[in-house]
């Protein structure tokens, strides 16, 4: 709702939409959490939220007593300026554009206040109602900032409320202010040229949730995302008439436009802190900004990354998949739950046919459930605990400044190291995260390598549990294969893959001390969607396993990948199982390849060679439909037909070469 | 050489100025010979676009500026350090007019005449070192160099420079930005990454880190080679 257009901002009592907008990382989903109960994935990193989710708020109505008023919020992508420029961005932006939005709610990171308000000036340009949440208000004053909210409010004339949101701090203040949003008075123009210029195009332009003055400095400032919108509203020869003000008002200038109006907004930025901010004087440099220098430093960055590697592999490859593996899988299962159910279903199963589909050598419980549960549950539990403390720790940007370089030759630049990291976690997520990525050929790339070869965590566990069970240099070559892979792959694709390369810009959030609470419930919100994702498919690769081998599929299918499993990667034929699930999901793959392993049906050469295969195979169901949906059937088809022939290749190759030269391992 | 019509009465005080304005342009006519290696007093004659040269080159015999010895030419230590001066002012405000204001070379050569006559010593070290010390002028002729340059070599650094030759640490204000393409300009921008702004270089590998207000942020070299600022 435009504030021009309604005399009362008094909101009606039917569903309200109130969007939560601000800078990337200011906490929005932090509060979107708290506000709706609904649970997001929150971290300290740009770029975590790229979709927008939406959530019920109920508040005591402040019109009618007993009455509950009830509220949409939507939570959205950070962005620094509603003149998108990449994906997420005008995710957020098109919320406000084709959303009956009722309101926004701004949220700010306090100590950047400054770059927080060239977004209000934004909304206010947009005459949409709101209020401006300063988030993160403890950091602020440990750092000696100063805002003077009374007057801050006065100027805008809108609430501003302080909060420390990961600590609940200011919220029920936000509840009461929240249906009352105000629009601001505030108000500051262009130089002439542009606010003719303005005038003039807001004559052409169409009624739209936003003020069409905010339209017109968009146009303005040369957004073409606005383009698609504006043909589905008004003719070509309105928007050819629109797009000649802007030619003609821009050939008077010796500067871009946009970067005039961002001037401007920058300078009427500039005089409201002048009068409510007060700059911290001196930075404080504790242990937490030392650690972050040191995380980027070229020496000690790359010791304080090998060390955190290390201590991943200690957590996750040792004691979740190692020491919690062998106890669900030997004792939990294999001595009680495996036995009890067998037990069970003799007596309550009166056929063998559907006893050995619950509890045979390829039934739902002895093996679809025994891997998800046995021996993949530890695993991903303890690396979701260590990637979230990872994630909420600030680190992981750091990151991409140390591998920058590295992915300017793959293309990509440091940003990229984000969705590739993520995808340790998962591979479907990560490429839906690929969003934040500015080129097509970027996000091509960044699919690309994470369909190949990321493992997620589930199949990182089960990898690294076999490997280290071997040695620590079987560990070192596999993901040493795994790595140069992707590297050559990567190389290729950037001069294969026509498009355009990006500035490389992140921005790094302050190392913080992670809080236990999130971290556990992120943990828990992890494990629980692995389990409804994963679980199903297990079964459902179980039974087809059952299937084929009592019509005797099985060991037809054996035959004929013999050549394939056999010859070339030197594996026995029963391998061809993994392979056969690991269609349905990598990790169920390496799972099979797991129990093998531990009933000694592979050597250690073997080992190595079947991880690398599986490691590389083609991405999981859920990745295939991610790939799909976000990079189109085309390029999914494209990618899984060099995916398939290439793991194989790869694994071929280096059972070759490991069998040529009789490496110890 | 063009001079500015209507500029040479009533700007530095009436004839007297005048006439040394037109000594000015000999004695610099003489310095681009010399770089030539002409010397011949006949060809001089023909270049300078002065009617009463033969007599303004008397009083600068006379000053003590130019030898002339049969059909050649020559300064004299204080013309020659004069004409020094004055070449050297020139050329500065080419490079200051073509550098920073992207004027046409001819255009920038014009207002230079201008200014070749009006700088004081110590604008045109001023604006020397904000320039950073160029060694040539746009059409790839030497700048004689002036005390500043000698100083440069040991202490002073030039007031504008790119970010990158800022050491880890220090702070620089924003003088402006010559981005490649202005989709950059728009993302620096919004970041508040414009000139006025103050930023602190924070490291420089491996990838280059600087600091705005309370946000540290990590872009490629290349950009941060394309933010001028003026250390403070």
């Amino acid at each position: 709702m435009e504030c021009h257009s309604a005399k009362k901002i008094s909101l009606p009592r039917e569903m309200q939409k109130i969007a939560l907008i601000g800078n990337p990382n200011v906490g929005k989903s932090v509060i979107f959490g708290i506000l709706t109960g609904k649970y997001v994935a929150v971290s300290n990193y740009s770029g975590t939220t790229v979709e927008v989710t939406y959530g019920n708020l109920n508040l005591n109505s402040v019109y009618q007593a007993g009455r509950k008023d009830r509220f949409l919020i939507i939570d959205t992508p950070g962005t620094n300026t509603l003149i998108p420029m990449s994906e997420d961005e005008k995710v957020t932006r098109d919320i406000l554009l084709n959303e009956k939005i009722a309101s926004t709610v701004q949220i700010a990171d306090a100590k950047n206040l400054r770059r927080a308000l060239l977004l209000t000036l934004q909304i206010i340009e947009m005459g949409l109602p709101f209020l401006l949440i300063l988030n993160m208000d403890d950091e602020a004053r440990s750092r000696g900032i100063i805002i003077d909210n009374k007057k801050l409010s006065e100027i805008l004339s809108v609430p501003i409320i302080p909060t420390v949101a990961t600590q609940r701090q200011g919220i029920p203040l936000l509840l009461q202010h929240i249906a009352a949003p105000s629009c601001s008075n505030f108000s500051f123009k262009y130089d002439d040229q542009l606010e003719d210029a303005i005038k003039e195009i807001m004559l052409l332009l169409p009624d739209s949730n936003i003020s069409k003055r905010s339209l017109g400095i968009m146009l303005l400032a040369g957004d073409e995302s606005l383009k698609e919108w504006l043909h589905s509203k008004i003719s070509d020869s309105v928007i050819k008439a629109i797009d000649s003000i802007y030619q003609r008002t821009q050939a008077k200038r010796h500067e871009q436009l946009g970067y005039l109006i961002n001037q401007r907004r920058l300078m009427a930025a500039d005089e409201i802190l002048q009068s409510v901010f007060t700059p911290a004087l001196q930075r404080v440099r504790g242990i937490k900004e030392s650690i972050g220098k040191w995380s980027m430093h070229p020496v000690w960055g790359i010791l304080i990354m090998a060390s955190v590697l290390f201590l991943v592999y200690e957590f996750v490859g040792v004691l979740g998949a190692q020491f919690l593996v062998r106890f669900l899988e030997e004792n939990i299962f294999g001595r009680y739950l495996n036995p009890w159910a067998i037990k069970i279903a003799d007596l309550i199963i009166p056929f063998p046919f559907l006893r050995e589909l619950f509890v045979g050598d390829y039934g739902i419980i002895t093996m679809a459930l025994t891997y998800a549960i046995a021996i993949i549950l530890p695993i991903i539990g303890t690396f979701f605990i260590a990637f979230g403390v990872l994630e909420d720790s600030g680190y992981l940007p750091r990151l991409a400044v140390m591998a920058n370089k590295t992915f300017k030759i793959m293309g990509l630049n440091g940003k990229a190291i984000l969705p590739m990291i993520l995808g340790l976690g998962c591979d479907t997520m990560a490429t839906l995260t690929a969003r934040i990525l500015e080129t097509r050929k970027e996000k091509i790339i960044v699919t690309l390598l994470l369909a190949l070869g990321v493992p997620c965590s589930a199949q990182l566990g089960v990898v690294l549990g076999m490997l280290a069970s071997l040695s620590f240099k079987a560990v070192i070559l596999w993901a040493g294969v795994i790595m140069a892979i992707i590297f050559i792959v990567g190389y290729l694709a950037e001069k294969v893959i026509p498009g355009e390369k990006s500035d490389f810009l992140l921005e790094l959030p302050p190392i913080r001390i992670p809080q236990l609470s999130n971290i556990l419930i992120k943990t828990l919100a992890r494990v629980e969607w692995y389990l409804k994702e994963a679980v199903p498919l297990f079964i459902l690769g179980t039974v087809i396993l059952f299937l084929s081998h009592k019509l005797g599929l099985l060991n037809a299918m054996e035959r004929i990948t013999t050549p394939l499993v056999v010859d070339f990667l030197g594996l026995p034929a029963k391998t061809a199982e993994s392979f056969i699930v690991g269609f349905l999901r990598r990790d169920y793959g390496a799972a099979g390849l797991f129990a093998m392993a531990k009933k000694g049906e592979l050597d250690n050469i073997q080992i190595l060679v079947s991880l690398v295969t599986i490691t590389l195979f083609v991405p999981c169901i859920a990745n295939l439909f991610m790939i799909i949906k976000e990079r189109g059937f085309k390029t999914a088809i494209a990618i899984v037909a060099f995916i398939f022939p290439f793991a194989f290749l790869t694994g071929g190759v280096l059972n070759f070469i490991l069998r040529a030269i009789n490496i110890k391992l | 050489m063009k001079r500015p019509e209507g500029r040479q009465y009533g700007w530095h005080g009436g004839k007297m100025k005048e006439r040394d304005q037109r000594i000015d342009e000999l004695l610099e006519l003489l310095w681009m010979m010399r770089e030539e290696e002409v010397k011949d007093l006949k060809e001089f004659l023909k270049r300078a676009e002065d009617r009463e040269a033969e007599a303004l080159m008397d009083e600068m015999i006379e000053d003590g500026l130019i030898s002339i010895d049969e059909d050649k030419i020559s300064f004299k230590n204080k013309g020659e350090k004069k004409a020094e001066q004055i070449i050297r002012r020139h050329r500065l405000a080419e490079r200051l007019f073509s550098d920073l204001f992207a004027f046409e070379v001819k255009q920038a050569h014009a207002d230079a005449c201008t200014f070749e006559h009006i700088l004081s010593p110590e604008v045109t070290d001023s604006v020397c070192t904000f320039l950073g010390h160029p060694p040539i002028c746009p059409d790839g002729k030497p700048i004689p160099r002036g005390e500043c340059c000698k100083k440069f070599q040991v202490e002073i650094k030039p007031l504008v420079q790119p970010l990158t030759n800022l050491q880890p640490g220090k702070e620089g204000r924003i003088v402006f930005i010559t981005p490649k393409h202005h989709a950059r300009l728009d993302k620096l921008s919004s970041l508040g990454i414009v000139p006025g702004s103050i930023v602190r270089v924070h490291q420089k590998k491996p990838s280059f880190v600087l600091e705005i207000d309370e946000t540290e942020l990590a872009l490629d070299e290349d950009i941060a080679k394309e933010i001028y600022v003026k250390e403070v």
